[in-house]
């Protein structure tokens, strides 16, 4: 055996023996679970990205969240519309330096595609204390096709810097029985 | 201790592929067994935490 | 007990008195303690590139800490707009400016000592140095200011000053430079015919890190180049999620160098403080081309929750890259410490399964340094690593301060800590000067450990709870909604402050005697002492 600091005859190339042997079969073996989990978890699991986006003109998305929110709006709270969309329905969410508008009402096990999109910087859409977490990026209309499976009142935060106000953006999820 | 020995066999790059590539490590074999069920307790119980929380395709 | 202290000679070729190698007469020197030959003109380099990393790990580390006592939420030390500048300033100082510099002195030391070879350009080796300096300081100074507090990974369109890109590219050019100039002297030794065979495997695994880096800059040229000019509105906005592709091409892959380095100073440790030889050079070499081949389609790991990816594109990415890319650390993180025990074993320390293990010299901060950087990156780095960067999982995490927690196991506590325990080598050999204070650099790297240990595992519990990275307030005051955390996220958050005050009482204990061994240090004239 050489030295790592030593130059070697050029036929190094030999096959594994013994533990270091085992090891990388072991190793191998669980690269490959590793690999199979997450198109398993793809076809079998509940909670996947799979990406859903269309391009969008930040100004076009802000048109539709307005005419969303003037159709379904229930209430106020803090200043901003409490929104209800039709269960299996399209809710909006756009994120701007530094709030999250407006404020979604759905239905615990109803599902929804709810579009998310910037008008500005690049921010991050933060359930809690749930912990879900996705990108908003302007000029992408993000879908989520999401079911709350728990009912309560679910702060979103922005986990993206977007700026000295970072840390105020704050918006909300409301989740009925 | 055999400072000697040690210097020549470094040196020795030509003939280094003679004799035996065995060698035996058996600490390091369980010490990476034990890497390995603490990477499979980490990986498995944030597939667990994750299957917790709502549904999203 | 010196057989117990290996010193450096016992590892290492003995050399002929005189430099065989290609250097014009008078500008190499046989070192005395390794028998290696040190060529006179990559040494200033070495040194130059050396001080310049510890100074902006310095630099890195006071702004660490000043951040690690903001999060610290009993604490919340700095003001908003601080927090912010700091944590753009600590992040590039530390994962571009000190990684970098010292990966070029790495690079120079592996192809000029242990190829027996002189650098190749002087001029090259001048060049890359200035432009990386150059760029560093303009770098640090316009964070500083306050003009471009955009976060290491400035996302477009979020916008900087047109000289933070300039200067970032001044310093990826530089350290190209630096990398052509490594090439070109790994050239000349093949040419001047100076070792025979093939390389050793410590410069195999620099190679790596090399290919790597130059993929890794021409990701990085692709993207600030045109961020630059869309600061200085030739061009339009890039698109965010092309920029966030491209960027991650550079930021995810600069950590792969640092793998490939920090794996290569693994093998050389081991070597140089217990004997250490290489169990089997195919496994070893074939585990550093895993690498090459498999870890560029790892950026994806940060697009795992992005807009207008695709799930097939995540996965084959994440999964086929990423875990040959795993095996090849799975396999280095066998050999290297099982390399180990075969020398300590033959040294006659062979008792039951660890008594290898026990016998090994912890009281010589370069082997201490390299086995603790060894266990936390692979037990806690690539653990959470790899489970972060699942696809599903990371929805339960992008973000969050799980992700710092874990790259701070594999960059501080990984390759950070392997670098620390080279120094304990490089200021011996390459300065020939003694450390000082010797009893402080003995426990140096079990501090530092320690520290950024309980920092990482605040930041992964915290994050587990939601908390977001690069986030100044964890009680949202004056958010238009209220928001807040389980209250528990406050212990672990003052783990992160704890374990910061630890880590950075580690680095001023690296820092301090480092900087006093190098300036004041007493001259060594014959062999190095022992550790």
């Amino acid at each position: 055996m050489e030295s790592p600091l030593a130059s070697v005859a050029p036929n190094w190339l030999k096959a594994p023996t013994g533990t270091e042997r085992a090891w990388i079969g072991l190793a191998l073996l669980w690269c490959v679970v590793l690999t199979l989990a997450m198109p398993y978890w793809h076809f079998k699991g509940k909670q996947n990205s799979t990406g859903e986006a269309y391009t969008v003109e930040p100004a076009k998305f802000a048109a539709r969240v307005q005419q969303f929110v003037e159709s379904n709006k229930v209430g106020e709270q803090n200043g901003v519309p409490i929104v209800e969309p039709a269960p299996g329905g399209d809710a909006y969410m756009q994120a701007q330096m530094w709030t999250f508008y407006p404020i979604l009402q759905l239905k615990k096990g109803q599902t929804y595609r709810i579009h998310l999109s910037s008008l500005d910087l690049q921010h991050g859409w933060s359930v809690m204390p749930i912990n879900m977490n996705f990108q908003i990026l302007p000029g992408y209309d993000h879908v989520l096709t999401i079911t709350p499976t728990t009912a309560g009142e679910f702060p979103v935060i922005c986990n993206e810097f977007c700026g000295i106000g970072h840390h105020q953006m704050t918006g909300k999820i409301i989740v009925t029985e | 201790m055999a400072k000697q020995e040690k210097a020549a066999d470094v040196i020795d790059n030509e003939g280094a592929h003679k004799g035996d590539q065995m060698h035996a490590a058996p600490g390091t074999f369980v010490l990476t067994l034990i890497l390995l069920l603490s990477f499979a307790v980490y990986y498995f119980a944030n597939w667990k935490a994750l299957a917790d929380v709502w549904q999203v395709r | 007990m010196t057989t117990m202290d290996p010193t450096v000679e016992d590892a290492l070729p003995e050399t002929a008195v005189e430099p065989k190698g290609n250097h014009a007469p008078g500008m190499a020197r046989v070192c005395a303690t390794t028998g290696l030959t040190v060529d006179l003109t990559a040494e200033k380099f070495i040194k130059l590139h050396a001080v310049f990393a510890v100074v902006f790990l310095l630099l890195g580390g006071i702004a660490a800490l000043l951040i690690a006592m903001t999060r610290w939420s009993a604490v919340h030390l700095l003001p908003a707009d601080w927090y912010y500048r700091l944590t753009t300033f600590h992040g590039l100082n530390m994962l571009i400016l000190w990684i970098l510099f010292m990966e070029v002195a790495i690079l120079y030391f592996a192809a000029t000592a242990l190829l027996k070879t002189r650098l190749a350009s002087a001029g090259l080796a001048w060049a890359g140095f200035v432009l990386m300096a150059v760029g560093a300081v303009t770098l640090d100074t316009m964070i500083l200011m306050g003009t471009s507090d955009v976060m290491m990974t400035s996302y477009a369109p979020l916008r900087a000053h047109p000289l933070f890109y300039l200067s970032i590219i001044f310093v990826a050019v530089g350290t190209l430079i630096g990398v052509i100039n490594f090439f070109a002297t790994v050239y000349i030794a093949k040419r001047d015919k100076t070792y025979s065979g093939s390389v050793p495997l410590v410069v195999f695994g620099a190679i790596t890190a090399a290919i790597i880096a130059v993929v890794t800059l021409g990701h990085g040229a692709g993207i600030m180049i045109p961020t630059f000019l869309w600061s200085i509105e030739v061009l339009p906005s890039p698109d965010p999620a092309v920029y966030r592709l491209v960027w991650w091409g550079l930021g995810h892959q600069s950590q792969q160098v640092n793998v490939a380095a920090m794996v290569s100073v693994w093998y050389l440790l081991g070597a140089i403080t217990v004997g250490a030889k290489v169990l089997n050079q195919g496994v070893s070499r074939t585990a550093f081309l895993l690498y090459i081949l498999f870890i560029n389609l790892a950026s994806a790991h940060h697009l795992l929750v992005d807009p207008g990816v695709s799930a097939g594109w995540k996965i084959w990415n994440t999964s086929y890259a990423m875990y040959l890319a795993v095996l090849a650390s799975m396999i280095h993180g066998y050999t290297v410490p099982a390399a180990v025990e075969v020398a300590l074993r033959k040294q006659g320390h062979d008792k039951g399964l660890f008594g290898w293990l026990g016998a090994a010299p912890w009281r010589n901060p370069g082997f201490s340094g390299f086995f603790l950087s060894l266990v936390v990156f692979g037990f806690l780095g690539g653990i959470t690593g790899v489970t972060l960067g699942t696809e599903q999982i990371n929805i339960i995490a992008h973000n969050t301060l799980r992700i710092p927690g874990h790259f701070h196991t594999t960059v501080v506590g990984g390759t950070t800590t392997a670098f620390m325990a080279l120094a304990y080598y490089v200021v011996p050999l390459i300065f020939r000067r003694e450390f000082p204070m010797r009893a402080i650099c003995r426990a140096q790297p079990y501090v530092f450990t320690l520290g950024v240990v309980i920092l990482a595992v605040g930041m992964s519990f915290a994050g587990s709870y939601g908390v977001a990275r690069r986030h100044w307030d964890v009680e949202f005051t004056g958010a238009t909604h209220a928001a807040s955390f389980d209250p528990s996220v406050h212990i672990f958050l003052g783990m992160v402050g704890i374990g910061g005050i630890i880590a950075f009482v580690g680095l001023l204990m690296f820092v301090i005697p480092t900087v006093i061994a190098v300036f004041f240090g007493k001259k060594i004239e014959g062999k190095m002492p022992a550790w």
